[in-house]
Parts: C-alpha cells; structure tokens; sequence
C-alpha cells in the first residue's frame, strides 16, 4: 500500500473502470457459457417420460381355428365360450370390495357384505413355512355343503395366537362355533360360512374364507346348490 | 352387477345378429375370441383389455365380473429431448402374460419371535391376554393397508403395464425440466431405466381395485374387433 494499486483477483483495485467491467463481463460470460454447456450435457443425457398414442397395430396369431371360415371359427368360439358360462344360479364375490352376489340368468338374487382374506403372510419361527391368507381368485365350486359346521383348527390358527400347535386330532383343535350356522365348501379348505364377528363385514379381515352376516349366509346355503360354480376376484 | 351381465348377454347376442345378417365377422375379432376361449378354458381369472372400447374387464370363463373404465391409454417411453425413437405399439390382438406383479409383492408378513406351549384348560396363564369374546379366530386388528393408485407389473414381453390415476405432464417445460433433474440423477450415477409401459389411466378407486388382480401368471387379452 506504498502508492502502487492493490491486486484483488488479478485486478488492480484503483486501475481504470473500463478494464474492471471487462474483466467482469468477461468472467459473467464464461460462467454463462460454462453453466449452458453443462445444461446441455445434463439436458442431453436425461430421458424423460413420453407419452404416445397406443396404436392398434393388428397382427393375427396363427395357429388357432385355422382351414375353416370366419363365421364358422367365430361361430364355434362363441359356441365354446358359451358352454363354460354357469348354468343355473351362480356366485360372484368382489374381494377389494367384499361383496358377494347370488345370480341366476343376469338377474341378482341376493347381494351382500361379505369379508375375504387379508393377503397377509403368516411364518411360522420354528421352520420359516408361510401361510397366505388370500381367497383364492377365480372359479370354484360348491363342492359339498354342512349345517353347523365344526372347523378342525390347523396350524395357522395357533401359531398367528402366538401358540405351538397340538398334536393332529387333539380335542383343542375342535371349534364347533365359529364357522356359524352353515357351511359351503369350496375345495382346499376354502369356505363360506358365518362369523361371531359381524361388526368385521366389510373387511379383509379372514385367512382366505369368506365370512357372511347370519340371513346372507341362510339364503345363500338355501339357493345355491351342491355344483353351484363360485367366481372369485 | 346386473348391467354387467346384461352387457355379456347383448355382446353375445350382437355377435349372433351380425352373422345372422352374412356380414361377415373380422379376423382380428375371430382371432380375439379364440383366444378367449383358451383362457377361459382355465379356471384362473383373466383381464380383457380392449383399446378400442376403452376399458379393462375383469372375466373368468368367458363371464365378465368387473369393468373398470379407461381414461386414458398411451405408451410411455424414456425418451430423450433431442433426437427420440418412439417404440412402436405392441400388436393385438395378443396375450400379455405378468412376469411379476404387485398382487404378489406387496404383502405384509406376520412372524411371531417364539411359540409357547397352549395352556391346559383348567390353568391360567400366567400373562393372561384377554380371552377373545366371543371365542374363535382372532379378528385382524391392524387395518389392511391401502393399494397404491399408480404402480407398474412386468409383462413377460418385457413391456410394462403401468396402471396410474395420471399421465406425467407432457408440456416442453415440463419435460425439459424432467429432463434435467434425470440427467442430473444420471450423472451421480441414480438414473433408472425404464421399459416402455403400456399404460392405463384410470379412476384412483379403480387403479386400487384392480391393484391385487396382477398376479404372477395372470393372462391379460389384448382385443380389438368388432364381431
């Protein structure tokens, strides 16, 4: 500071206005230039999601009701579509909404609030098996049908308590209450029956079998027959 | 639940009347229902997507349980800004079967620590919980979970299936700015690779309905046709 200009960042504090601007102006430039490359690049290398028209593009399949004519092709389609439709009175059951309807011919007989599985899963800390308690989905079949059902509790209904399992045929596995006043079997363990919790209607609350308030269940074990196909979704 | 019924009724009886009347039935329909009848020849339930009539049915053996409404239906591809190569629609009619969907995946498990041994009826446990009133399987506490409204299933064409309540924005702001904030993640090396994804838009209550029905192995029918 003995009379000659101070140096800051290569500019000499107290030289001309002129030459400070320039090499201010200069330096906002090539930040610009510096920032707008980078841009670019990153620009470049992003992909963002875009949206375009699904267009039906038709390519038949080969291989399926080939050597005969349209009409006769379509015509057995509808023929075999036709014969695995239900005869007689059916049951459709809605698991995210938990309702079940009885129908016969389009027409609803019976509609009601149901529960259905959880989705949970259930392992056992002994040996890591798992339970998924869904209802199943798909088409079923009332294969036979109880009043008073007892339920032989599994292993499941133990162990979800915290409990080991007794031994297979023990009396503790007996339950004659809980499945309610009837009982439509539908294969592998999968039931409609009754519940003693009907504040729970409505929920997805079981372990895959499906649970209905005490006159839904009588109606539906009244109309719908051993055979009576059940559709599950 | 009766409108559905109906609908299957008079689509059938549509289909009768048009031969009926010799006009003769397109091949892409024919084609569409003959795949119907192998899926519905199985017991598994299946969806139904039909582009041209804008919506998703849910059906087992040729009955349709459900239909679920579309507001949209669109491909959605990473593109980027500059020079972009579309993917081509996938052909229908066709079956897209689920490589791996979040009806299989999104589950909560239950795993207790330790067993112990089922007290004898006439001794109490020493931590008494209290006995359920009235006896039976316990009730699930813990509400269920809800399904997500926009989520995505792997198709085993190596499409995805993106079923979302909204489409991304599609204005040039928007996607250069979607544009940078991927670039920047790809930098630091956080990009994500997406397949295309034939996606359905549809109401939020629908996209969770639906949410549970994507399952491993379930066939979705792509139609198009009309009889």
């Amino acid at each position: 500071m003995s009379g000659e200009p101070a140096v800051v960042f290569g500019v000499q504090v107290g030289q001309p206005p002129r030459r400070t601007w320039l090499w201010v102006t200069l330096g906002v430039i090539a930040l610009v230039a510096m920032a707008s490359v980078g841009c670019l690049s990153v620009l470049r290398t992003g992909r963002p999601l875009v949206a375009t028209a699904f267009e039906i593009t038709t390519v038949l399949p080969g291989g399926l009701g080939e050597g005969l004519g349209l009409e006769k092709r379509a015509a057995r389609a509808e023929s075999e579509l036709g014969k695995l439709s239900p005869r007689g009175a059916y049951i459709v059951i809605d698991t995210y909404r938990n309702r079940l309807h009885l129908l016969e011919g389009g027409k609803v007989l019976r509609s009601a609030i149901c529960s259905t599985g959880t989705g949970r899963v259930l392992r056992d800390p002994r040996n890591g098996r798992e339970w998924v308690f869904d209802t199943p989905l798909g088409e079923r079949v009332v294969q036979s049908k109880r009043k008073d059902p007892p339920w032989a509790k599994p292993d499941w209904a133990f162990i979800e308590e915290g409990y080991k399992p007794p031994p297979p045929g023990s009396p503790e596995r007996w339950d004659t209450v809980s499945l309610g006043d009837y009982g439509l079997y539908m294969g592998d363990g999968y039931i409609i029956h009754g519940t003693l919790f009907k504040s729970l209607l409505g929920r997805r609350v079981t372990h895959g079998c499906v649970r209905l308030g005490d006159e839904d269940l009588e109606f539906v074990y009244k109309h719908a027959p051993i055979g009576t196909r059940v559709y599950l979704y | 639940m009766r409108r559905l019924a109906l609908a299957s009724i008079c689509t059938s009886a549509a289909a009768a009347l048009a031969w009926a009347g010799n006009e003769p039935p397109s091949p892409a329909y024919v084609a569409s229902r003959e795949l119907e009848l192998v899926a519905a020849r199985k017991p598994q339930v299946y969806l139904v997507l039909s582009p041209e009539l804008r919506a998703l049915d849910v059906r087992a053996r040729g009955v349709t349980l459900d239909r679920i409404p579309l507001a949209g239906l669109e491909l959605l591809s990473q593109q980027p800004v500059l020079g972009r190569s579309l993917p081509s629609s996938p052909s229908v009619p066709a079956v897209w079967m689920i490589k791996e969907g979040p009806g299989d995946t999104d589950r909560e498990i239950i795993a207790p620590t330790e067993l112990r041994p089922m007290p004898a009826e006439d001794e109490e446990e020493e931590e008494v919980a209290p006995a359920p009133t009235p006896a039976g399987p316990t009730p699930t506490p813990t509400p269920i979970p809800e399904p997500p409204v926009s989520y995505r299933v792997q198709l085993e064409n190596g499409w995805d299936l993106w079923i979302t309540d909204r489409l991304p924005r599609q204005g040039f702001l928007r996607l250069v700015g979607t544009a940078l904030r991927d670039g920047w993640n790809r930098w630091r090396g956080r990009g994500l690779d997406l397949p295309p994804a034939v996606t359905l838009v549809m109401a939020p209550e629908d996209a969770r309905r639906v949410h549970h029905l994507f399952r491993t192995g379930t066939a979705i029918l792509v139609t198009t046709g009309t009889p």
